[in-house]
């Protein structure tokens, strides 16, 4: 399996970067193939490429920020993970199942669906603007997928929901409907339900880029607390200094390329690419 | 149907007046608000349903079946409801007689269109020529609620399709990222939220619906318009009852009723909006719409 990984990584632009499967075994658990795994994912809408080739992997207890001005395909990339997008050409790994596909290119679909809904169900998505189901109270939207998915027993859903509600801190707002809410609430809201499925990962979008300062401090807050858990997370976010505590591996994306990818102490301390550089300039996070 | 009433020229002043609105014509007059008010009751529900199931048909994968949908949806709704009512019945009512007649006279070998005749053997008959006269009349009152049932189902076709279309293609994506499959999707997710979007469009047709209700005197139902009209008309001495064109009166009587059947609409309408828009981030679920009235 390695070296067949090894082999699809013959793009030069890889050669440096920190790579896959034997990361796994370095890290924390017991898990031997890693929670995700990408290999080589591409993407383009028409004639527009957004992502050329891209790599990643999360093992067990990985934190995986990915950065990058807009634009750069890293949504595009993490909605390929759970597949809002399909991608033309690549491999997804999930927890060592990898997704089977049915035709080529423009035209490739995941051949099983089912693997895909299994697959979803174990991937929580936290999205930019929450997508809470408005019709539904903050408790409703937490114990839906699990009841209705799942087929969790709806009393054991609901002693669930109100404890991971409590844990985000809007234990008090379970019969809210989402519309009701603050912004920062709402995304408490959507972590909650996230939590909810007991997932193997989680995937942020851009979890506070619509929040302002005030209200972002509180969605970190519960982010740096499930990092701090050992929770396998994927976050595409604009927070540097979130990026720079919470993540065990930072990838740099531009123009739908790995620019550069590391520790977040060689990414933020020490970046190698003009191009990195220039971007934690314009978002103010100077090399020190 | 009071003792006294026999001899309405001897009666005055609040004797005749109450005889007077209790003749047996007058008694098919007031059953007459029944079966408006039945026909509603049985229309609405039905062209609902004709409608969930054009909007289904017309967003279906299956393309015969979006094709029907939307030629469903598109003719009725091109075409002029009186048209469509004078035609509806004579075109359902032979279409039922011509499949009975394939099935029950198969030996028949004369043709069934003759010039402007349309014959079928007798055994085909809807209703049969020796049932009794209210089976002609409930056979004549479903062909008007089928009419008036695909007429209108096409309008809340038209409103429940654009009520899916508008809700939120966000909502949907991340149910999909919850692991929801198409049926659960559509149950739990697409279909209570198409509600708070269809409303305002539905309520518009029942609205039209109550008012279309005069319709049915077209296809020879006696519904209240033709009883206020008979009953108002001056009566000569010829009458028990004479009395000069009071035909204003009667009609003021089924202004007063449609006001009633409006009113009620509104209230229960209204109830029913803040229901489905209570906690959304609407106009109407922020309250805000009730202080600005």
């Amino acid at each position: 399996m390695v070296l067949v990984v090894m082999l699809w990584l013959s793009v030069p632009d890889f050669e440096h970067s920190v790579t896959t499967t034997d990361k796994c075994e370095m890290s924390s658990s017991a898990a031997s193939s890693p929670v995700i795994a990408l290999h080589g994912i591409r993407k383009s809408y028409d004639r527009l490429e957004v992502l050329k080739g891209v790599d990643l992997t999360a093992c067990e207890g990985d934190v995986v920020s990915l950065i990058g001005s807009s634009g750069s395909g890293k949504s595009t990339l993490l909605r390929c993970i759970n597949m809002l997008e399909i991608s033309q050409s690549g491999e997804i790994e999930f927890c060592g199942d990898v997704v089977r596909w049915t035709g080529e290119g423009a035209d490739r679909l995941p051949a099983d669906r089912q693997q895909v809904i299994d697959m979803r169900t174990q991937l929580s998505m936290v999205f930019q603007q929450f997508n809470l189901w408005t019709h539904m109270t903050v408790l409703k939207n937490v114990i839906e997928a699990p009841v209705t998915v799942l087929g969790q027993p709806r009393d054991e859903a609901v002693a669930d929901a109100l404890a991971i509600l409590k844990k985000v801190g809007i234990a008090d707002k379970a019969e809210s409907y989402p519309a009701q809410l603050s912004g920062g609430q709402q995304q408490r809201a959507a972590i909650a339900r996230a939590l909810a499925m007991k997932p193997r990962a989680l995937l942020f979008d851009e979890p506070t880029s619509a929040l302002d300062p005030e209200l972002e401090q509180e969605v970190i807050r519960v982010i740096r607390e499930l990092a701090a858990e050992g929770r396998t997370m994927v976050l595409v976010t604009h927070d540097m200094n979130l990026a720079r505590d919470v993540s065990t591996h930072v990838m740099f994306l531009n123009e739908g390329v790995v620019e550069e990818e590391g520790s977040p102490e060689d990414v933020f301390g020490k970046p190698k690419s003009d191009r990195l550089r220039q971007f934690l300039h314009a978002t103010s996070q100077t090399p020190h | 149907m009071f003792s006294g009433c026999e001899d309405p020229s001897r009666l005055d002043g609040g004797a005749w007046l109450l005889c007077y609105l209790t003749t047996p014509t007058h008694q098919s007059f007031y059953l007459a608000f029944g079966t408006v008010l039945l026909l509603l009751a049985i229309t609405a529900p039905l062209s609902l349903l004709f409608g969930f199931g054009g909007a289904l048909a017309s967003r279906s994968v299956i393309a015969p079946l979006r094709w029907l949908g939307r030629g469903y949806i598109a003719m009725v709704r091109g075409v002029p409801e009186i048209v469509f009512f004078m035609f509806g019945p004579i075109a359902l009512d032979q279409a039922f007689e011509y499949l009975r007649h394939r099935v029950m006279c198969p030996d028949w070998s004369e043709p069934v269109r003759r010039g402007n005749d349309f014959v079928v053997c007798t055994a085909a008959k809807l209703p049969l020529n020796a049932d009794p006269q209210w089976m002609h009349e409930i056979y004549g009152f479903a062909l008007a609620i089928l009419s008036f049932a695909i007429v209108y189902g096409a309008f809340c076709g038209n409103t429940i399709r654009g009520a899916f279309d508008a809700v939120p293609q966000a909502q949907i994506e991340t149910a999909r990222a919850y692991g929801m499959n198409r049926r659960q999707l559509f149950w739990r997710i697409l279909l209570p939220q198409m509600w708070i979007f269809a409303l305002p469009g539905l309520s518009n047709i029942w609205m039209i619906l109550t008012k279309a209700t005069p319709l049915l005197f077209l296809l020879g139902v006696e519904d209240i318009v033709y009883w206020a009209r008979e009953l108002g008309s001056a009566k000569t001495r010829a009458y028990s009852f004479p009395h000069p064109n009071w035909q204003l009166w009667y009609f003021l009587a089924l202004l007063v009723f449609y006001l009633g059947l409006t009113r009620v609409s509104e209230i229960v309408l209204a109830r029913l909006n803040r229901r489905l828009n209570h906690g959304q981030a609407t106009l109407a679920g922020s309250g805000r719409m009730a202080a600005g009235r």
